[in-house]
């Protein structure tokens, strides 16, 4: 019995498949209800007495669709579920998954046991979307879930299929337009090492949108032309719409149709088996061509040929740099795809993957190598070496320790071995070389492990052989499981009271398990007892360069006064760790250092929720201040950055308008798509008004900069003479980064030495001491305040500027708490 | 894929200190182990120990520097070089790390963005072996 996983499955959107990876090849089971198919419809149906998962089911669609839940996987990890009327009761989007797994386990009829599997998910999935997938794994009865990302599993099938050591060096994109979810990735291989390097998708793009264009686009308008229907298209959309059930058989006609437009070059909808308002029945054919349904597609395929060109520019990279497109997804089929995305790009389109399959088997392929005992064969060349070694072991470990296995071809008689580890932490010293050896090498997790391999004769002389060095790769399987996105921390931005910023706390592509800890100083007094003094502590995803509102809250803790043991004081320190395990799941703790005390939580996002309301305001939140943004672009004369965010307010305009028709019960994914949509937008909006932070930090850099200068030549010392020049040499990289936030960082440096400069001139101090002067009766101890004072005028008299220092400090303690600083702080904490 | 010969160099007398100052923090750690205190000490410890652990990172970078690592009850042989052993008992067979006098000073460095980071023993532990068997017959008695 094999100890590797071996069973891979495509969990998707509209058809999920299982395979496994049997003696070096991959085999995709069939579906054992529907001959000669390898898919199973991601459709589930209850009835009474049982359920029926895939084709059965998605034929009950038009029949009942009441009870036939399909496309749920859009809605994995958001607080939906749906209503079964037979049943009498809702399920989630992670049961219904749950219910389509358990159905492919039955496609395995090797009678073997399954409780381990690897499931695939988009790359563009995240945590929450992940961890529901993993959960519903887990309810589907696997004691063992690992995830794959759709676009390593295509390669993984297509590097398998060309044999690993046919593929050069070079980059590919794998393309996988499936039933509901878009995906592009960029995959880079080297010396046989296989790594995405970016990617980009939508979770809401697929071949059942083209089937609502069709039925909302084409055979509804066409309905209402010929019948009297008032406002149709909601009330097929609409839950409690009256042709609700007639929205999903054209939704399955639609499909048809769609799947015939690839191979003819019109299909007809028949319409009937429904009434119009007037009472007349409908009846009635509707002819689709493909030329009207290429239109329909056209804008959602170019969408994906710019996001293409978004990963192309990002990594500097053109058409020529890339070898192929590799086609994976259903979708792919729809010979328009091909044609527009091979003649956009201009990069060679690559089908020669089964598109339904290819994801299931490059998943089994994954499967296959989470074996320890999977050995891989690395290529040797037996020429000009007496010697020649064939090396077998795992490039890629999660052990504490990996066998080394060789054989060697050649006369070995008196010849000696020696294994040394580059880390300097293993030797297996002079061995007498044997036809085959087998060494225990011992890794450091997640680095990159490397080993000599030399062969010697008796005299201690170094033999040339066609192998030298075994690299191994710890924590690092091709795709292990990265983090998707940043996660970051919001924290108060000093720099804009009232405002946010984020911190970056475990960078994108981070192999879990990680944990990290970070120190912030408070910025408030937190009184024990209190309600309103309050830390809050919001741990969110999405690129750390963006303004936090673009940014997912996965995780959150609130300290209010009442929950503290004493109070706690401004500047004392907040220790915050966040973690992640290898099952995505999320813990937060904070630690009050001066309360000696721990708050701490564990997150296991797995729904998203996203209630109407909230989008409609927090799109009209975006669109002011989008408004406002503009109105200071036009204010600078800045056109161009202003006719970008007309643009973005215009799309904005289209989610708000697509927003506000929806019902508050609407059963389509539309909300989540709409949300993807704000969030891109507010990134947009992000990006473009990154250049006015950018020169506004510039400016303010050169300012203090000057300041600083004039403020050394009059009385700097050289020791800070020379930390000013430290800065001024970094100028160059620090003003290249783009980064508004870097620059800040080095105006408060700089802020730093001119107050250090300034507590020491007379002048200064003189100016201090006479504005504390105004504020005397508001000082907490007069008759302390007078007699400092007093001193104080001595001070200035005598020319006594040490005194005088001393004299401002003591004041300046007098002085009422609320006076003393008057920071806004959103969060409690910051840097 | 990254390359052993990317290593920055190591400023000798720099490391010796800072190897001094984590040895101190080991000792600190495992005379707390037998204490028990309201203080939460460890959480000082393991802020100095996160300190050295980042200590050549930069803005945005993480785990780049240096960590002690403690091998106790670790199975020992030849092959064994991030640590100097001294073998007790008379049996050499079937060895186990039973005492850590230094721990093992490792430093991790990355050569490029996007690289999986190298790790090298800066320092190895120096500690003492025993037969497993011995014990045993230790405990026994």
């Amino acid at each position: 019995m094999s100890d590797s996983i071996n069973f891979g499955i495509d969990l998707g959107t509209t058809n999920s498949a299982i395979a496994k990876f049997i003696k070096g090849d991959v085999i995709v089971f069939n579906n054992p209800l529907d001959y000669g198919r390898s898919s199973l419809p991601s459709v589930v149906y209850y009835r009474k007495d049982r359920i029926m998962v895939g084709t059965k089911a998605k034929e009950y669609l038009e029949r009942d669709p009441v009870n036939v839940v399909g496309l749920f996987k859009r809605k994995m990890g958001t607080a939906e579920s749906y209503k079964i009327k037979s049943i009498n009761q809702s399920k989630t989007p992670i049961e219904l998954s749950a219910q389509v797994l358990k159905e492919l386990k039955n496609f395995v009829n090797t009678g073997e046991p399954l409780d381990s599997v690897v499931i695939t998910i988009p790359a563009s999935f995240d945590l929450i979307q992940s961890n529901a997938t993993k959960e519903s794994g887990y309810m589907a009865g696997f004691e063992q879930v690992v995830l794959l990302q759709e676009p390593i599993a295509a390669s993984l099938a297509y590097a398998n299929m060309k044999k690993t050591n046919e593929l050069e060096d070079g980059q590919w994109l794998v393309y996988d337009l499936g039933g509901g979810t878009f995906d592009v990735a960029l995959v880079r291989i080297k010396d046989g090492e296989m790594k995405v390097v970016d990617h980009e998708g939508n979770n809401y793009l697929g071949g059942s949108d083209y089937d609502r264009l069709i039925v909302e686009k084409l055979i509804i308008p066409k309905i209402s032309e010929e019948y009297k229907f008032k406002d149709l298209e909601k009330q097929m959309k609409s839950a409690k719409g009256k042709h609700n059930g007639k929205y999903y058989s054209l939704l399955n006609q639609a499909e048809e149709a769609k799947i015939r437009l690839s191979a003819v070059t019109s299909a007809e909808i028949i319409v009937e088996r429904m009434k119009d308002d007037e009472g007349a029945d409908v009846d009635m054919e509707i002819i689709i061509t493909k030329s009207e349904f290429n239109d329909l597609i056209k804008s959602s395929i170019d969408e994906t040929i710019e996001m293409i060109n978004t990963i192309l520019t990002r990594n500097s990279l053109t058409a020529k740099d890339i070898q192929f497109n590799l086609l994976v997804g259903g979708s792919t089929f729809i010979p328009y795809v091909r044609e527009r995305v091979g003649e956009a790009l201009q990069i060679r389109v690559n089908l020669e993957i089964d598109p339904t399959t290819a994801i299931a088997s490059g998943a089994a392929h994954y499967a296959a190598t989470k074996s320890k005992k999977e050995i891989e064969i690395s290529k040797s060349d037996k020429s000009n070496y007496s010697l020649s070694i064939k090396a077998a072991y795992n490039k890629a470990s999660k052990e504490n320790d990996e066998l080394f296995a060789a054989k060697i071809l050649g006369d070995i008689d008196g010849l000696f071995y020696r294994i040394i580890g580059l880390d300097g932490g293993y030797d297996s010293g002079l061995k007498n070389l044997s036809e085959r050896i087998n060494e225990d090498l011992p890794l450091v997790k997640d680095t990159f492990n490397e080993f000599s391999f030399t062969v010697y004769d008796s005299q201690n002389n170094v033999i040339e052989t066609d192998f030298k060095t075994i690299s191994i790769n710890s924590g690092f399987i091709i795709s292990g499981q990265p983090v998707p996105e940043d996660i970051s921390l919001e924290i108060d931005d000093s720099n804009n009271p009232g405002f946010t910023k984020l911190d970056l706390f475990i960078e994108k592509n981070t192999i879990l398990p990680i944990k990290r800890t970070k120190t912030y100083p408070i910025n408030n007094h937190i009184v024990k007892g209190s309600q309103d003094d309050v830390i809050k502590v919001n741990v969110v995803q999405g690129s750390h360069l963006a303004l936090p509102a673009s940014n997912k809250v996965i995780g959150n803790i609130l300290i209010t006064g009442n929950q503290l043991s004493r109070d706690v004081s401004k500047g004392s320190d907040i220790e915050i760790t966040i973690s992640l395990s290898e099952s995505q799941e999320l813990t937060v703790s904070a630690f009050l250092n001066m309360a000696d005390q721990e708050f701490k939580d564990t997150f296991n996002p797995k729904e998203r929720n996203t209630p109407i309301g909230l989008l409609k305001e927090q799109v009209e939140d975006l669109d002011s201040k989008i408004a406002t943004e503009i109105h200071q672009a036009s204010e600078l004369k800045d056109w161009e950055t202003a006719k970008t965010l007309e643009k973005i307010k215009k799309e904005l305009g289209k989610v708000a308008e697509e927003t506000g028709d929806l019902t508050a019960d609407d059963v389509t994914d539309k909300r989540y798509q709409l949300e993807d949509k704000k969030r891109k937008l507010a990134q947009e909006t992000d990006n473009t008004t990154k250049f006015k932070r950018i020169s506004k930090a510039k400016f303010l850099y050169a300012q203090t900069k000057a300041k600083c200068f004039d403020i050394l030549e009059e009385s700097g010392n050289d020791h800070e003479i020379k930390v000013y020049e430290g800065i001024i040499a970094q100028e160059e990289v620090f003003l290249a980064s783009k980064n508004p936030i870097k620059i800040q960082e080095k105006s408060d440096e700089l802020e730093y030495i001119i107050g250090k400069i300034l507590w020491r001139t007379p002048d200064f101090l003189v100016g201090v001491f006479g504005s504390l002067l105004g504020d005397q009766t508001k000082m907490n101890d007069q008759s302390q305040a007078k007699s400092l004072i007093d001193a104080g005028r001595f001070a200035v008299e005598s020319k006594n500027w040490e005194r005088l220092t001393e004299i401002n400090f003591g004041l300046i303690a007098l002085l009422p708490k609320g006076t003393k600083d008057k920071i806004t702080s959103k969060i409690g904490f910051g840097l | 894929m990254p390359e052993f010969r990317d290593m920055p160099e190591i400023n000798t007398s720099e490391q010796n200190k800072i190897n001094e100052i984590l040895d101190q923090i080991f000792d600190i750690e495992r005379k707390l182990e037998s204490v028990s205190e309201p203080n939460s000490i460890q959480r000082n410890i393991n802020r100095l120990k996160d300190a050295f652990r980042n200590f050549y990172a930069r803005a945005n970078e993480f785990d780049v520097g240096c960590y002690y690592e403690n091998p106790i009850g670790e199975p020992y042989d030849a092959t064994r070089t991030n640590v100097e052993a001294r073998i007790a008992g008379e049996s050499s067979e079937d060895l186990e790390i039973t005492e850590v006098i230094k721990p093992i000073i490792r430093r991790q460095y990355k050569s490029g963005e996007d690289r999986l980071p190298i790790n090298i023993v800066i320092r190895p532990g120096v500690v003492v072996v025993e037969s497993k068997k011995k014990m045993e017959e230790k405990n026994n008695e």
